[in-house]
């Protein structure tokens, strides 16, 4: 799929376990080590006891994990009023595309996924820019305010001054009926900031020393030296924000909902489902749903779900070689 | 194109990759199997390190860190707004508070809120710590422990063609909501699911169990789920962590004739280390949010004794009963709690000089 | 773990609140539907209401200005994407009705409307909007709560200090305190027709606030004309007909009776004819829903829904049912029924989802419950789910309701007949509205202009509704399928429904005022086993089937309207909440005991530590105030 990977996969994969940092070695050490390393796997005892734990563990994981997902793609593409019976395990039972209809079919669907994909990506950027900053200021060694700035951040994982205050808040700060409600006010979150900081913690501090003597400033530091080296904590950073943004409702519910122009997808997903569950209890639809595709809260749930799954299944691929080359947290040693 | 894009990188990360090499050349050198424990654990000295250096407040050192205490500022001013401010909300414990009045307005009644959570036996209140904290914990190590188990093994795979779709399929639960995941399990727990099946099948009991009625398994339960739903998703950060490690460590060991097991033991567990650390640290002070939707759509009469959590407390005791005041005092009471626990968690880290929070 | 997870979490806990806060809401919502199931004329109130007193000054003018010829055809304001073509239907006429001096109805005002209740937002071009701003030169933007409980909903509203036009929340009081509303007396004075005709002078003193003045109007539970018979919405022991037909249509008049049937069924026809093993009673428990369990005692005692309490009506006392003997000799029962193995072992433990499945099935021979809890998801699947070669409906799956008592031939009150006026919430017009006078009128017009209210609750004639040569109104197949179409319901169909509505017998002296009471379009397509049964016991409906006493409740029917709103701030709020708590823990224990005597005492113990009295002084002050 790409050659880094490729490139690992024939010198490190045959050394051993990984593929990962590009290393400069030459062919002759592996094959040594390959040969090495051949020869106490094949004669330990152990190694076929691991290897037959490993391959039950991950295939009862697999097989747990993956049946959720399973089941609530089966029940979306299912009839509604037929899934309340239960009994859908892997397969839908009465065919249906109504559920998806449905989630379509909803007015504001094309405003909300718009603002849903601005939020994410511009919400990404931002968020991932200012984090790294901070971390970069609160990861240099040298530092005056070190101490006391990763202490004011860490803080604000664990309090919390409530609902209204908040609200009352940004809606004197003009944040209500705004998009810039969904950037600004996430924009930094301490956990984020925490791992991008051990990140930087862990690279050499030679490199800001040598850079520092060669004249450059901390910007240059941070834009030339430190950040091209944090590109695989910035992915999985980048991911985890995303994800949050992408899937993030309660924002637009609480300032924007009077604001169709500023929806978002998940909200108006969530609205769906609420009215769903509204109509399926009312005589109007009971009188009908006998005879024609209907729809039900389980069912459009899970087509919810599916619809709001997709986008981050697609994403995933291109950031998950990030993952398993990059993401650590004081892992690099100096 | 792509080529391009990773050659870059790669060069990139030359740099601290050689440097990570040559460093643990250092180390390796006189390898047994214990020195790797030192060279991993061996962060020890890089974390006391910056401590030791020069950080002396001077005007030449304000000056030459002026872009920093810019940056900083700017920061401090957006948490002390976006963070900090809001808890002037704290002041709604203090006080019965009623959205017309405002905080200021509202009646002053001191610490009555408190009195009524720390001392009304009619709340259960104490019980109600006790599951949230119990369960809290009993979450934080099973789901920390099944997330590092599985970054683990899925690394001991070495066919990037079963790793990957693993991988891709372990954190998609993540995704679903707790009201299909809690419905799933409810599904498979019932007298007529597949568990009671399977345990009747091979014997283990002799009628089903009715798991949901018994108080002594719903924390396990919960633990249960939470696992289910997060592992994968968990494990993104560790797997990310053990691939950093750098592999001639591997190689060395296996020279050495060091079998899986132990190149777990000695380089890869030393090696997710830091991260595990942070994470733990971050966690600890979450303990109390030990959940709120899975205990309330799994719990029932029966169980309520046990399912109850602070968050459940609040909403019954407070928001149902349009007292905001009561959110706010267990609010408070659930911070200071928090920073004790990640105060006494990081004292911990300092002492055994791991990665610490500040 | 991940970005925002702070807020996450609160999303999380709120998302629940929301269900929680559903019973208010269904209560109101079932309350309409309640209403329109009365079987029998009689209730004073409905006589006030003679079926042609319709007329009135802003109607009139409406119907005259119907000709065909120059209205717009309806199909020009829809989207042309609609699904539903409505080139063969009647034009609607959208000329602006008349309306008095200030009011303009040419000019189209749109009005924003926050409900804290959670329903179904409808599309921004919806057709039977357009045609009600046309003509009426109103638009209402409804919007409604996702994920919040009403109280927080309105206090951040309130903290924030700006109000939709309109609004309906659960928790009326605050915005009165915050001064956020208009007094209505004025304007309802300005409506003398309106006035008399949608309440009685002590309806709407119910209403009065401490200051003496009227914030807001319910919009439900009131019935125009005689009351439609379609079922029994309320609260019953249900039973299957096929379990009837076996035991040759006994007589069903106590606990006993009742569970001897079911047994005796149980215990020859263990499974169903497909091998489906039946299960004799469920109870659900689950959460709010837990009165499936809770309240029968009240019932079985001969006294109406109230609810919370009961009332003596003769003393004008208030009693406790859940320490009464009928409560303590229905649990007893159910304690043995579950020893039998009739009770299913699942009862206490399932959601509702569980208990739902399980009925469709069909598995399920008896339970107590709600009608509108289980019917509209279930007794439709009847028709389709199948056991062997018949569907279920043709197996004898439906249910028929029974209102025991607990000694045979008493009264009983099962059924609630007559006007349900939640005195709580309703409709309110806020400060901050553009234009009260106009936002007030359209209030009134809901009530009064019967063109209003078919387009909101029959929607456009030839396209949803069809009238025959008797001037009766129904529904093709086409356009029941139409109207529980989720996306057509937002594209096309708007009920303004938190605004005034009728219950009952049309303006026109035939029709019922909603699909939902037409009795064709309830009864259209019943199964032959029901019908057999019906035959068999001799009636024509559910309600003749519960056989409830017809009888007025007092005026302060239905008591739960106040122990909902009650808080733990007062003592007898305290009681209330920690009552319910014991509740939901203790009744699943009681049925389970191994010793009911032992279990049922320890119950007790527990419950009064509650301090029950408190609560029952509480619910006696507000009785009295209705001495």
């Amino acid at each position: 799929m790409s050659d880094e990977i490729q490139v690992q996969e024939t010198d490190v994969k045959a050394s051993g376990d990984r593929d990962t940092v590009v290393l400069k070695k030459t062919a002759p050490e592996y094959t040594k080590y390959k040969r090495a390393k051949k020869l106490t796997h094949h004669v330990s005892a152990s190694n076929v006891i691991f290897n037959i734990f490993l391959v039950l563990f991950m295939v009862i994981f697999v097989v747990i994990t993956i049946y959720p997902v399973i089941n609530t793609i089966a029940l979306s593409f299912n009839d509604g009023g037929d899934a309340v019976r239960g009994g859908i395990y892997l397969l839908p039972r009465k065919f249906a595309m109504k559920n998806y209809e449905t989630v379509l079919a909803i007015e504001n669907f094309p405003v909300g996924a718009k603002i849903s994909v601005l939020r994410t990506v511009i919400g990404t950027l931002s968020s991932l820019a200012v984090n790294a900053l901070l971390a970069f200021v609160v990861s240099r060694k040298r530092f005056l305010f070190k101490t006391s700035l990763s202490f004011f951040w860490v803080l604000t994982m664990y309090v919390n001054g409530g609902l209204i205050p908040i609200f009352v808040l940004y809606k004197n700060l003009g944040f209500t009926d705004s998009f810039w409600v969904y950037i600004v006010p996430g924009m930094i979150s301490a956990w984020n900031m925490l791992v991008l900081r051990t990140y930087m913690n862990g690279l050499p501090d030679s490199l800001e020393e040598s850079a520092q003597l060669d004249g450059a400033g901390y910007w240059t530091i941070f834009v030339k030296i430190i950040s091209p080296l944090c590109k695989p904590v910035y992915a999985t950073i980048a991911l985890f924000v995303a994800v949050g943004q992408w899937n993030s409702w309660f924002d637009a519910m609480l300032y924007n909902k009077t604001s169709a122009i500023y929806t978002t997808l998940q909200y108006e997903l969530m609205k769906l489902l609420s009215s769903v569950m509204q109509q399926s209890g009312s005589a109007d639809s009971a009188k009908n749903n006998a005879a024609s595709a209907t729809v039900t809260p389980i069912t459009v749930r899970a087509a919810a779900t599916v619809v709001t799954m997709l986008p981050i299944i697609c994403l995933y691929p291109f950031l998950q070689r990030y993952f398993v080359t990059g993401l650590t947290i004081g892992g690099v040693k100096e | 194109m792509s080529n391009q894009k990773k050659n870059d990188n790669g060069s990139q990360n030359t740099n601290s990759v050689e440097t990570k090499v040559a460093d643990t050349k250092k180390g390796g050198k006189n390898a047994t199997g214990s020195t790797f424990v030192v060279t991993a654990s061996g962060s020890t000295l890089e974390y006391a390190a910056p401590v030791k250096r020069d950080k002396k407040f001077t005007w030449k050192e304000v000056k030459r860190q002026k872009s920093l205490i810019f940056i900083s500022a700017l920061v401090f001013i957006y948490g002390c707004i976006f963070y900090y401010w809001p808890l002037t909300g704290w002041g709604m414990a203090f006080v019965d508070y009623k959205p017309t009045a405002g905080i200021l307005g509202s009646k002053w009644i001191g610490l009555e809120k408190f009195e009524f959570l720390f001392t009304n036996p009619l709340n259960k209140f104490w019980p109600t710590m006790r599951n949230t904290f119990c369960m809290g914990l009993l979450n934080l190590v099973t789901t920390t422990v099944m997330a590092v188990l599985f970054a683990i093994l899925l690394n001991e795979i070495k066919s990037n063609i079963i790793k990957k779709p693993i991988q891709t399929i372990s954190y998609l639960p993540h995704f679903l909501s707790w009201i299909i995941v809690t419905g799933i399990l409810h599904d498979s727990l019932s007298s007529t699911g597949i568990v009671n099946d399977l345990l009747m099948k091979m014997g283990a009991i002799d009628s089903p169990i009715n798991a949901f009625a018994e108080p002594n398994y719903f924390w396990g339960i919960v633990a249960f789920a939470n696992c289910w739903k997060e592992t994968g998703w968990n494990a993104i950060i560790y797997l990310a962590a053990i691939t950093s490690i750098d592999p001639c460590l591997y190689e060395a060991a296996s020279i050495d004739g060091a079998g899986r097991l132990q190149k777990i033991r000695y380089i890869t567990l030393p090696g997710i280390r830091p991260t595990f650390m942070i994470l733990l640290l971050i966690n600890v002070g979450n303990v109390l949010n030990a959940g709120f939707e899975v205990q309330y759509l799994l719990g029932n009469g029966l169980v309520k004794s046990v399912s109850q959590t602070i968050d459940i407390f609040v909403l019954d005791w407070g928001i149902s009963q349009n007292d905001f005041s009561l959110g706010s005092a267990a609010g408070i009471f659930k911070s200071v709690i928090s920073i004790v626990l990640i105060f006494i968690a990081n004292t911990i880290a300092k002492k055994t000089g791991d990665e610490r929070l500040f | 773990m991940d970005f925002g997870s702070k807020i996450g979490t609160v999303a999380i806990m709120l998302r629940k609140f929301e269900e929680v806060n559903m019973k208010k809401r269904l209560l109101a919502m079932f309350l309409v539907l309640a209403m329109g199931a009365s079987v029998l004329a009689g209730c004073s109130k409905t006589e006030e209401k003679p079926a042609d007193s319709s007329a009135t000054t802003t109607q009139a003018p409406a119907d005259e200005t119907k000709p065909a010829d120059e209205t717009k055809p309806a199909d020009d304001a829809k989207p042309a994407d609609d699904a539903k073509p409505a080139d063969d239907a009647t034009p609607v006429d959208t000329t602006p009705v008349d309306a008095p001096d200030g009011i303009d109805t040419e000019e189209v005002t749109e009005f924003t409307f926050y409900i804290t209740m959670p329903g179904s937002e409808i599309n921004s071009d919806n057709d039977i909007a357009e045609m009600i701003a046309e003509k009426w030169g109103v638009k209402v933007k409804e919007t409604w709560l996702t994920g919040q409980t009403a109280s927080e909903a309105t206090g951040t509203m309130i903290a924030s200090g700006k109000y939709t036009d309109f609004i309906d929340s659960d928790e009326m009081n605050m915005l009165v305190e915050a001064n956020a509303l208009i007094a209505l007396d004025d304007y309802i004075d300005q409506y003398p027709e309106f006035r008399d005709t949608w309440f009685t002078k002590a309806e709407w003193d119910k209403f009065r606030q401490p200051d003496g003045h009227i914030y807001w109007i319910n919009p439900f539970g009131n019935n125009y004309g005689t009351p439609r018979p379609t079922t029994h919405n309320d609260e019953a022991f249900w039973m299957q007909v096929r379990v009837l037909e076996w035991a040759g249509y006994p007589q069903i008049q106590t606990l006993d009776d009742y569970f001897s049937v079911i047994d005796s069924y149980l215990e020859a026809n263990p499974t169903m004819a497909d091998g489906t093993p039946n299960i004799g009673y469920t109870i659900l428990c689950e959460d709010w829903r837990y009165f499936c369990i809770e309240n029968a005692g009240q019932f079985l005692a001969g006294y109406p829904n109230d609810g919370s309490v009961i009332v003596e009506k003769d003393t004008m006392t208030i009693a406790d049912y859940n320490t009464s003997e009928d409560t303590k000799l229905y649990l007893q029962k159910l304690n043995e029924e579950y020893k039998k193995g009739t009770v299913d072992p699942e009862s206490f433990t399932q959601t509702y989802d569980e208990y739902i499945a399980k009925l469709t099935t069909g598995r399920v021979l008896g339970m107590c419950d709600q009608w509108w809890d289980f019917a509209y998801t279930v007794e439709p699947q009847y028709k389709i789910q199948t056991c062997g070669d018949v569907t279920l409906e043709e197996y004898g799956c439906n249910y028929v309701p029974f209102g025991l008592t607990t000694h045979a031939g008493d009264v009983n009150r099962w059924h609630t007949y007559g006007d349900t006026v939640n005195q709580a919430s309703g409709i309110a017009i806020t400060k901050d509205c553009q234009d009260p006078d106009k936002a007030f009128w359209f209030i009134v017009q809901c009530a009064m202009d019967s063109e209003l209210h078919d387009l909101r609750f029959w929607g456009v004639k030839g396209v949803d509704y069809e009238v025959d040569a008797d001037g009766m109104y129904y529904r093709t197949d086409e356009m029941r399928l139409n109207v529980a179409d989720t996306t057509y319901k937002a594209a096309h169909l708007c009920d303004y429904s938190y605004f005034p509505q009728w219950s009952g017998t049309h303006w026109d002296g035939k029709n019922a005022m909603s699909p939902s009471e037409q009795a064709s379009e309830f009864m259209s397509g019943m199964a032959e086993p029901l019908k057999k049964c019906f035959e068999a016991y001799g009636v024509g409906s559910y309600p003749e089937m519960i056989g409830s006493v017809v009888e007025e409740n007092g005026p302060w029917f239905p008591m739960y309207s106040y122990s909902n709103n009650f808080t733990t701030a007062t003592p007898g709020g305290m009681a209330w909440k920690l009552m319910g708590d014991v509740k939901h823990e203790w009744l699943p224990k009681v049925v389970m005991a191994a010793d009911f005597e032992a279990g049922y005492a320890e119950y007790m113990d527990v419950y009064n530590t509650c301090n029950p009295q408190d609560f029952i002084a509480e619910m006696q002050a507000i009785l009295d105030t209705y001495k």
